[in-house]
């Protein structure tokens, strides 16, 4: 027992060094408050009053307080007898329930508790909330009602309403009777004052079908102002936002509103009032008067619980940008855009693309380096190439001087003996007219001999051309013959009765048969007789031509015949060993294929094939 | 008497225009197409002449023609004429006796120049030869016994000694002597010599013991 006092004791004396200094001597109240609903509670706006409100309690979290609601309704019902049968209902069921304070939410609800307080709480302060500034100036509530006391401007919707519309000329006020409008009853004066520049209708009070009729039909140039609308006349009630609903969708003109609910149903937006503020400013109130603070020191002030709030999709059907709009203003309802509704698909897809990107970039990249690449080897090769050609030609260079000189000897020859002829006394014209054909056709053969080797050596960078193989070998052949003859090898050609077109290089397709053909000359140098070579092309079905150079010599050894082919692979003794890896290499940039093999009846033949142009 | 070319080259248009020119400078003119042609028709000493061979030609090339030639004791000089010239082919040809190696295209009075020599050089080598031929033919009008004679008085042996070698008497060595002096058509002994050298008979040594 003596253990009990002594922490009561404690506990007073914790709360009276808590407590503000000025309130000490004010005893605690019960942490219990009263919540009345001028509306019912269940509309959307006055849901979200006290929803602010009981979030701001529960954030109070050192005090538990209970929270009882009523909702007086009073759009809907009224009277007497009404508000008499509710107050002895209160004061039944809350008799053993001692309230903190009582908190009014409306000013038609503040009139009701200031009615009622002597009765139902005698000596509990009331918070108001959702007052506004003329309704309080009406009412100038005692010193125990504190309360935050909110502005709500006509021309606040009307210059909304310029923003919205350009060149606005009407406005058109939609709403209640001004006397059964609980927040925007005293817009009646301000509407009655006019706005200058601006022609105002009110249809207010009219049955509902009146008014969608005449909404769906309003001029250009005007604006919709929603009030409120709670029945449709005919008895039926519901809460305004639903109201707003129908008339916004046959509206049109655009519905500025005055209050955040109202943006939802249709309203593009306006200064609107924010419920939850409401409740969270009456929370604060109500909990420092149950903490113990004095309402006399905690007189009503104005709250700002208005913000310029607008509906982006009423925006988008009424054309209505962003920056026409009152500074500051919040944007809702804006339909989420590609970004914000597939984040994670669209971060996936932007980086698959950019991995995408970086590849192709990458492999492009690639393949100008290996384009590059390209062109370098197939420079090289034609380099090579060209130094092939020119060792085969040193190779054949005795062949080609005994070739030329041999014209130009009879030439000079001949031209000294018509000389003598026309010096002697009686000329042989006859024989000077054979001298000097045999000197013509001897002319010709020396600059055939000098074209073929010209073509031989002409340093060209690799082109394709069309071009008849049959011509190919035969020109070929015939710039061997003389080399042929001089080392006693006798060489026949037999070609195909038909033209084979194909695509490629003729220099260097020519030097591939040079070195085919020298090389077999080669192989046979050291058989004493029967030295042959047999140039052969043919149609390998619709689609290839092939060349084959037979040789009556010893033959491959079965075990080198692919590395013939193979870079400075030679048998002779000054050999590079280049001929045939460089004729294979053309034979493969021309798409064909190059290879050898060992007669039945002894010597080696090498095939030459290449696809046939189509 | 003109002297003889024979052309051997696989050009029939150099041969025709060579055959004329040296027709033109008075020679007769033989041409073959191959050293085959050649070898089936091959001309002889009677008459002062020379070859005009190509090096480079089909079959039996020019240098083993001529090998072959000197193996059939050939007299007929050779001037080579190639359209081209390597040293090695030359410095063979030169050393199998080739009288001269030239290229085409050539002037034909340098051409002339080297055939008439050559051929100049063929006819002294036929007047030797037929020198020799008539020596070798008084030679063979010596009897053995005589011969036997012929062969120790170049050796520079005295009647006296044939005598004895010969088992008989130094009067009838004297007059085998005489005979020999008179067949041979010579006036004295050193004559006799220089014949046996030129004929390289009468060897010492090999009849004549040491």
């Amino acid at each position: 027992m003596g253990n009990a006092i002594r922490l009561s004791g404690l506990i007073i004396l914790l709360a009276t060094l808590l407590s503000p200094a000025g309130l000490r001597a004010q005893e605690a109240r019960p942490h219990s408050m009263l919540v009345l609903d001028q509306s019912d509670r269940r509309g959307p706006f006055y849901y979200q009053v006290f929803v602010g409100l009981r979030d701001a309690v529960s954030a109070h979290s050192h005090a538990p307080t209970t929270i009882y609601t009523e909702s007086l309704d009073l759009n809907r019902f009224g009277g007497e007898a009404y508000q008499e049968s509710f107050r002895r209902f209160l004061e039944t069921k809350y008799r053993d329930r001692p309230i903190g304070v009582v908190v009014a939410v409306g000013a038609a609800a503040l009139e009701v508790a200031l009615r009622w307080r002597p009765q139902l709480w005698p000596d509990t302060p009331i918070v108001f909330a959702l007052v506004e500034e003329a309704d309080f100036e009406r009412l100038r509530p005692p010193a125990f009602v504190t309360g935050g006391i909110v502005t709500l401007k006509f021309e606040n919707a009307v210059s909304v309403a310029r923003a919205v519309v350009p060149d606005l000329k009407t406005v058109v006020i939609v709403g209640a009777e001004w006397e059964r409008q609980v927040i925007f009853r005293n817009w009646k004066d301000q509407v009655a004052a006019g706005i200058p520049g601006v022609d105002i209708i009110e249809m207010v009070g009219r049955p509902m079908p009146d008014i969608i009729g005449q909404v769906a039909a309003l001029p250009d140039r005007s604006a919709i102002i929603y009030t409120g609308l709670y029945s449709d006349g005919k008895g039926n009630y519901y809460p305004p936002s639903d109201a707003l609903a129908f008339v916004a969708a046959k509206a049109n003109r655009p519905i500025v509103v005055s209050a955040e609910t109202f943006l939802r149903p249709g309203g593009i937006g306006g200064f609107v009032i924010v419920p939850s503020l409401i409740g969270a400013e009456a929370a604060k109130r109500a909990l420092r008067l149950l903490d113990g603070e004095a309402p006399e020191n905690l007189p009503p002030s104005a709250i700002d619980a208005v913000r310029p709030i607008f509906n982006w999709q009423q925006m988008q059907r009424w054309s209505v940008s962003e920056a026409s709009l009152p500074q500051g203003s919040e944007i809702r309802f804006r339909d989420p855009s590609f970004l914000e509704k597939y984040r994670w698909r669209a971060i996936a897809l932007a980086t698959a693309l950019l991995v995408q990107t970086l590849l192709i970039a990458f492999l492009l990249h690639e393949r100008h380096m290996r384009r590059k690449a390209e062109v370098e080897a197939r420079n090289q090769q034609s380099q090579l190439a060209h130094i092939n050609r020119q060792a085969t030609a040193g190779e054949l260079s005795s062949s080609i001087a005994h070739e030329l000189n041999q014209p130009l000897g009879s030439i000079l020859t001949n031209a000294e003996s018509a000389e003598l002829i026309l010096g002697s006394p009686t000329p042989d014209l006859q024989e000077v007219r054979e001298i000097i054909s045999d000197i013509k056709r001897d002319d010709l053969r020396a600059s055939e001999v000098i074209r073929r080797m010209r073509s031989l050596l002409k340093r060209a960078p690799f082109e394709k051309k069309d071009i008849d193989l049959n011509q190919s070998m035969r020109e070929a052949f015939d710039f061997l013959k003389p080399q042929a003859s001089a080392r006693n090898v006798a060489i026949y050609l037999q070609t195909s009765p038909q033209t084979l077109r194909v695509k490629g290089d003729p220099v260097q397709l020519q030097q591939v048969i040079l070195n085919l053909v020298v090389n077999s000359m080669d192989a046979m140098a050291r058989m004493p007789y029967g030295r042959t070579i047999i140039g052969r092309t043919e149609v390998n079905g619709a689609e290839s031509a092939v060349i084959s150079i037979s040789d009556s010599g010893p033959g491959i050894p079965q075990d080198r015949l692919n590395e013939i082919f193979d870079p400075f692979f030679t048998t002779k003794e000054q050999g590079m060993g280049i001929g045939l890896s460089i004729a294979r290499t053309i034979v493969l940039a021309h798409s064909g294929q190059l290879w050898a093999e060992n007669q039945s009846g002894g010597g080696a033949v090498f095939h030459l094939s290449l696809p046939l142009a189509a | 008497m003109h002297a003889y070319v024979h052309i051997v080259d696989d050009d029939a248009s150099f041969r025709t225009a060579l055959e004329r020119r040296l027709k033109l400078a008075g020679y007769r003119v033989a041409t073959y197409a191959s050293a085959r042609q050649l070898l089936d028709r091959l001309p002889g000493d009677e008459e002062a002449g020379c070859i005009v061979l190509d090096v480079r030609i089909p079959g039996m090339s020019g240098p083993e023609l001529q090998i072959r030639l000197n193996e059939l004791e050939s007299t007929l000089p050779i001037v080579f004429l190639t359209g081209h010239a390597d040293t090695a082919t030359t410095v063979q040809a030169i050393k199998a006796g080739a009288e001269d190696f030239l290229t085409k295209p050539i002037a034909s009075e340098q051409l002339i120049e080297a055939i008439n020599r050559a051929v100049a050089r063929h006819e002294l080598t036929r007047s030797q030869r037929t020198r020799l031929d008539s020596l070798r033919a008084l030679l063979a009008r010596l009897t053995p016994r005589e011969r036997q004679v012929f062969d120790l008085i170049v050796c520079g042996r005295i009647n006296k000694q044939i005598a004895y070698e010969l088992g008989t008497t130094e009067r009838t060595i004297k007059a085998h002597r005489h005979q020999v002096m008179e067949k041979m058509q010579v006036q004295s002994l050193a004559e006799l010599v220089s014949i046996a050298e030129r004929l390289n008979a009468g060897a010492p040594g090999g009849q004549v013991k040491g």
